[in-house]
């Protein structure tokens, strides 16, 4: 058995911030955890710029942001493994990880779950038809052509307008494929509002809402799929159907945090989020161990991940000091027209990050915070959109003293 | 001419309205900041973006260098520069900021590279 | 000119589904030259790796039937066949339960079949005792079923391949045979795209074809109605919703047992199948459909409400090779026959469900059929053992250390979901029947199976190919030929045209 401080699983956007943000303060027994060969996460793969723009006032690529971070990591000298995959995890913080090496237990102090997210599948969301190749989850397509070099169609339709899906929609034009379209069953997109523009707009690649595939033709490779218009209740519309061709059939169709070592611990979900249920800093229903990034709630933006890691960091410092002393559980109630609220409960009343997304688009709306009859903080917005995750600051005096708290939606 | 656009510079992506004569333009609402309002002259006269992408690499712990344009390059340039990309084999290693190409087709912007790739152990 | 090879065998056996693989690994008991021909690029991709994965008991067999027969006979060996092959069993009971009161003269019936059959420890069980068993199902009565049993069908079918390939029999995959020619000297002369075979005996194994096949040798006595069955597979989180296997009270005129929930062995949850007559020139089409998936959902939630759209991870859907036609429905018994207009050809007509589990005493009927005939020397050499892949995740953690202190590639865990090493991987690769197909390396190893469906490990498992076979982009498929997966590199490094 090796002691550690702090392990933190997962080496990607929010474990190596996570990392870096507890060393600076001052923590200095940390592991890192990856399970592949390098560090970086899913940056590694999104070679597109646009990272970094609220962290960094620039515009990076996602190499590139993930390779300030592990600058960061090897100048401070944290340690990490690589090739590495946790098997286990229990609720006393023991891992078992398994790497050519070996096969070893460690027993933290702290653990910082940040595993990142998955991606919907096919066969989650249940599209009817034959089964043949070239049906490729958007990230898949990614890494196969950014990573590995190779292309995966030459006549592509794309279902889902989730960031990743509208990134590979220009990636496969630039790359020489053709995409013949971009179905979304919702009635707006589900990406954010300039990748319509960059991604599909620049490259006259039709967005068609309240549209679905409804088959998949083909027996070896994908032939052609059948779309259609769904109604209001998200029904298919029969008259509507129409046969498309194509070797190519990308899904972006929505990501679903890995929680999969969360539920092993025992630590309890919010099926809103997919995620931990957490308190403001990202501290799970097992004291002691923290979540954030992806693994957490799903980002739009990675700077967002980065503001999150480094937030929990004080909650992992004051809990090895023993300075996590719970002053009053609050839970957080979720108003109309919110999908849900992070953290679900607060219970030191120290200064809090709220993040949270709304149901559905909207122009000029108000995100309030109130406690019973009394406002706490209101905050006005020209647009608010599902796609872009909201995040809003109340200090530790804005929250003293209150007994309950809603946030809503006007 | 009125038209609204999407700007692309952060995740803000305001939505801009600009009422425009030939590429004069007489007003720009929407925009919250002066980022947003040059995007939106460039829009109107030569749209610019950024381009992405990867070339080949040997011996490296990536088979791909993700390379991007260091400026905004117009828009109408950039199936030719994946072009371009297609046609270069590099040799690991590679540094992030590396020059792949400079004045890539003379639009006063370098290729560079944006991964760091170290030669295979 | 084309040259082709011709290949001479004792026994040719057409269709290398479980049952086909079965008369193969009998046969080789015996000093006979066999060969078993594939049109897939792999072993069970038919019938037999689209079904429950169920070992029936035998009581929804008419008694007197050769499906009753088989059925309970298979139940009773496949405990040991399992433990010669390495091939995964439990014995989990199964559950027929009347969500009723005037379902229960149903179970009543079953259960009396059920004995007349020879089943063992059949119980009519009340709505306390389900409640006990399965607290999360709801029936007023139940049949409970102890002799019900699980296994992997695909595993079965690769396990039973692969050991008679070692004991001498000669797969040919991609093989289809176009044409059957009877000899005058009695000799079989068969066609394949890429080479000729002549046999003395020759067994039509071809499920679902077996029609077309027995017409190319000159028999045009039976008809299939093929019909599909559409399943969803649930995440291993729904497995602790049940414990046994769940069944409806079955309505015979449908000619299936109706929509039920099966465990599988590996920890997954079936739901299925429905039951859908198709077109007869569909019966390779192997497409889910919407109304189904739908119905599926719905009625599974009426045995267990706590079902719901987000255990789901994968459909796929199986063709019954049924003898009945849409209007009459129900079964009519295997056949099993050597007909007139063909002597020595052996016809299997009609093995639709329960033939996974009939499939040992199919192939000791056949086998004894042409023993009579030829009285057929035993192999001395016989072994009836097979190994499986050893799997990492079932180990303890002592010896998944040794494991990864002996082979380092077991401490690479390539498939997170299924928690699949690279040493697995690679022995799935490397299979003794050179099935390289994504999908043979998934039945194999279990990668790509979970719940992000190959999401992490497929670009990897790719990787781990080339690697080891050097393949090109083109040479990546996902179910045989013609099944490719990439169109391209990116980039060559060379110049465009």
């Amino acid at each position: 058995m090796i002691n550690k401080d702090v392990v933190i699983i997962g080496g990607g956007a929010a474990g190596l911030a996570a990392a870096v943000a507890c060393r600076e303060k001052g923590i200095e027994d940390i592991l890192i955890i990856e399970r592949e060969s390098n560090l970086g996460g899913i940056l590694k793969q999104c070679i597109h710029d646009g990272f970094g723009l609220i962290k960094f006032q620039h515009s990076y690529t996602g190499p590139e942001y993930a390779q300030k971070y592990i600058d960061q990591v090897q100048e401070h000298g944290i340690e990490f493994l690589l090739d590495s995959m946790v098997i286990d995890i229990t609720s006393q913080k023991v891992l078992t990880v398994v790497n050519k090496s070996g096969l070893k237990k460690y027993r933290a102090k702290s653990i910082i779950l940040a595993m990142g997210c998955r991606e919907r599948t096919r066969g989650a969301i249940g599209i009817p038809g034959t089964r043949p190749a070239g049906i490729y989850t958007a990230g898949v397509a990614q890494n196969l052509i950014n990573i590995h070099n190779y292309m995966i169609g030459k006549e592509v339709v794309i279902l889902g307008s989730g960031d990743i899906g509208l990134i590979m929609a220009r990636r496969l034009m630039l790359e020489g494929a053709i995409v013949k379209m971009v179905l979304e069953l919702l009635p707006y997109g589900s990406g954010l509002p300039r990748n319509f523009n960059q991604c599909l707009a620049d490259y006259d690649i039709p967005l068609h809402l309240n549209h679905t595939v409804i088959d998949i033709k083909g027996q070896k490779r994908i032939e052609a799929i059948t779309m259609a218009k769904v109604d209001s209740k998200g029904k298919v519309i029969e008259s509507t159907c129409q046969e498309i061709s194509c070797d190519t059939l990308l899904l972006s169709v929505g990501l679903i945090p890995e929680n999969e070592l969360s539920k092993m611990a025992g630590i309890q979900l919010d099926p809103l989020t997919g995620g931990a249920l957490v308190d403001e800093y990202g501290q799970t229903t097992i004291n002691g161990i923290f979540t954030c990034g992806n693994v957490l709630q799903v980002h739009d933006i990675v700077d967002n991940v980065s503001l999150e890691a480094e937030h929990i960091a004080n909650g992992v410092e004051r809990y090895l000091s023993s300075l996590l002393k719970p002053k009053n559980s609050i839970k957080i109630e979720i108003g109309p027209g919110l999908r849900y609220v992070l953290p679900q409960h607060i219970q030191y009343l120290d200064d809090t990050v709220f993040s949270f997304r709304v149901k559905k688009p909207g122009n000029k709306k108000q995100i309030i915070f109130r406690n019973d009859n009394r406002i706490i903080k209101k905050k006005s917005f020209i647009r608010v959109n599902p796609a872009e995750m909201i995040r809003i600051k109340l200090t530790s005096s804005e929250l003293s003293d209150i007994k309950h708290l809603k946030v809503e939606l006007n | 001419m009125k038209k609204e656009f999407v700007c692309i510079v952060c995740p803000n992506s305001c939505r801009i309205t600009a009422e425009y004569d030939g590429w004069e333009i007489k007003h720009i609402e929407g925009a919250q900041c002066k980022k947003g309002e040059e995007f939106i002259r460039n829009e109107i006269k030569n749209p610019l973006r950024i381009f992405t992408g990867s070339v080949k690499c040997k011996n490296g712990n990536y088979q791909l260098v993700s390379v991007k344009t260091n400026k905004p390059i117009p828009k109408k340039y950039m199936k030719q520069v994946a072009q371009k990309t297609h046609e270069l084999v590099l040799e690991a290693p590679v540094e992030i900021g590396q020059v792949i190409i400079s004045d890539i087709l003379g639009q006063h912007a370098d290729l560079v590279a944006t991964r760091k790739v170290k030669e295979k152990n | 000119m084309k040259k082709n090879t011709e290949d001479r065998f004792d026994v040719i056996v057409i269709g290398a589904g479980v049952v086909g693989c079965s008369i193969a690994r009998e046969l080789s008991r015996f000093k006979v030259k066999v060969a078993v021909l594939e049109k897939e690029s792999d072993v069970g991709w038919g019938s037999s790796c689209r079904n429950s994965g169920v070992i029936h008991a035998g009581f929804n067999n008419k008694p007197g039937t050769l499906m009753a027969k088989y059925c309970v006979e298979g139940n009773q060996k496949f405990h040991s066949i399992a433990q010669e092959l390495d091939v995964p069993f439990k014995k989990t009971g199964k559950l027929v339960v009347a969500k009723k009161n005037n379902e229960i003269t149903g179970l009543k019936k079953l259960k009396r079949q059920g004995e007349l059959n020879g089943v063992k420890n059949l119980e009519i069980i009340g709505e306390q005792e389900i409640k006990k068993l399965e607290p999360n199902v709801r029936g007023v009565a139940a049949l409970l079923s102890p002799e019900t049993a699980i296994t992997s069908p695909y595993l079965y079918t690769i396990a039973l391949a692969e050991n008679a390939l070692k004991n001498g029999v000669r797969f040919y995959l991609n093989t289809e045979v176009e044409n059957i020619k009877k000899k005058t000297s009695g000799e079989f002369f068969l066609k394949t795209q890429n080479k000729q075979f002549i046999a003395d005996y020759l067994i039509n194994s071809t499920g679902v074809y077996c029609d077309e096949i027995a017409r190319m040798a000159g028999i045009d006595c039976y008809r299939i109605y093929p019909c599909r069955g559409e399943y969803y597979v649930l995440d291993k989180n729904a497995s602790s919703l049940m414990n046994h296997l769940i069944y409806p009270v079955p309505h015979i005129e449908e000619g299936g047992l109706g929509i039920h929930l099966t465990p599988t062995v590996d920890g997954n949850v079936l739901i299925g199948p429905s039951n859908e007559y198709i077109d007869i020139n569909k019966r390779n089409d192997y497409a889910v459909t919407m109304e189904v998936l739908f119905k599926l959902c719905k009625e599974a939630q009426e045995f267990l409400p706590a079902i719901s759209p987000r255990y789901f991870i994968r459909n796929y859907a199986g063709i019954r090779s049924k003898q009945t036609p849409p209007s009459q429905g129900g079964y009519k018994d295997y056949v099993i026959e050597e007909s007139e207009e063909a002597p020595n050809m052996i016809s299997l007509i009609g093995i639709e469900s329960p033939g996974l589990t009939a499939a040992y005493p199919i192939a000791k009927k056949v086998v004894s059929m042409i023993d009579q005939k030829e009285k057929l020397t035993p192999n001395p050499h016989f072994n009836p053992y097979r190994k499986g892949i050893l799997r990492f995740e079932e180990q303890d953690d002592e010896t998944k250390k040794e494991l990864v202190e002996e082979n380092s590639d077991y401490g690479e865990v390539i498939c997170r979901c299924e928690q699949v090493t690279k040493k697995e991987i690679l022995e799935a690769i490397d299979n003794p029947l050179g099935a390289r197909s994504l999908i043979s390396i998934k039945y194999r190893s279990r990668a790509m199976m979970g719940r992000c469906q190959g999401g992490y490990c497929q670009t990897r498992i790719l990787e781990l190919l080339k690697e080891k076979y050097n393949y090109n982009w083109n040479d990546f498929l996902l179910r045989g030929s013609g099944s490719y997966m990439l169109t391209g590199n990116r980039s060559n490094g060379e110049p465009g045209i």
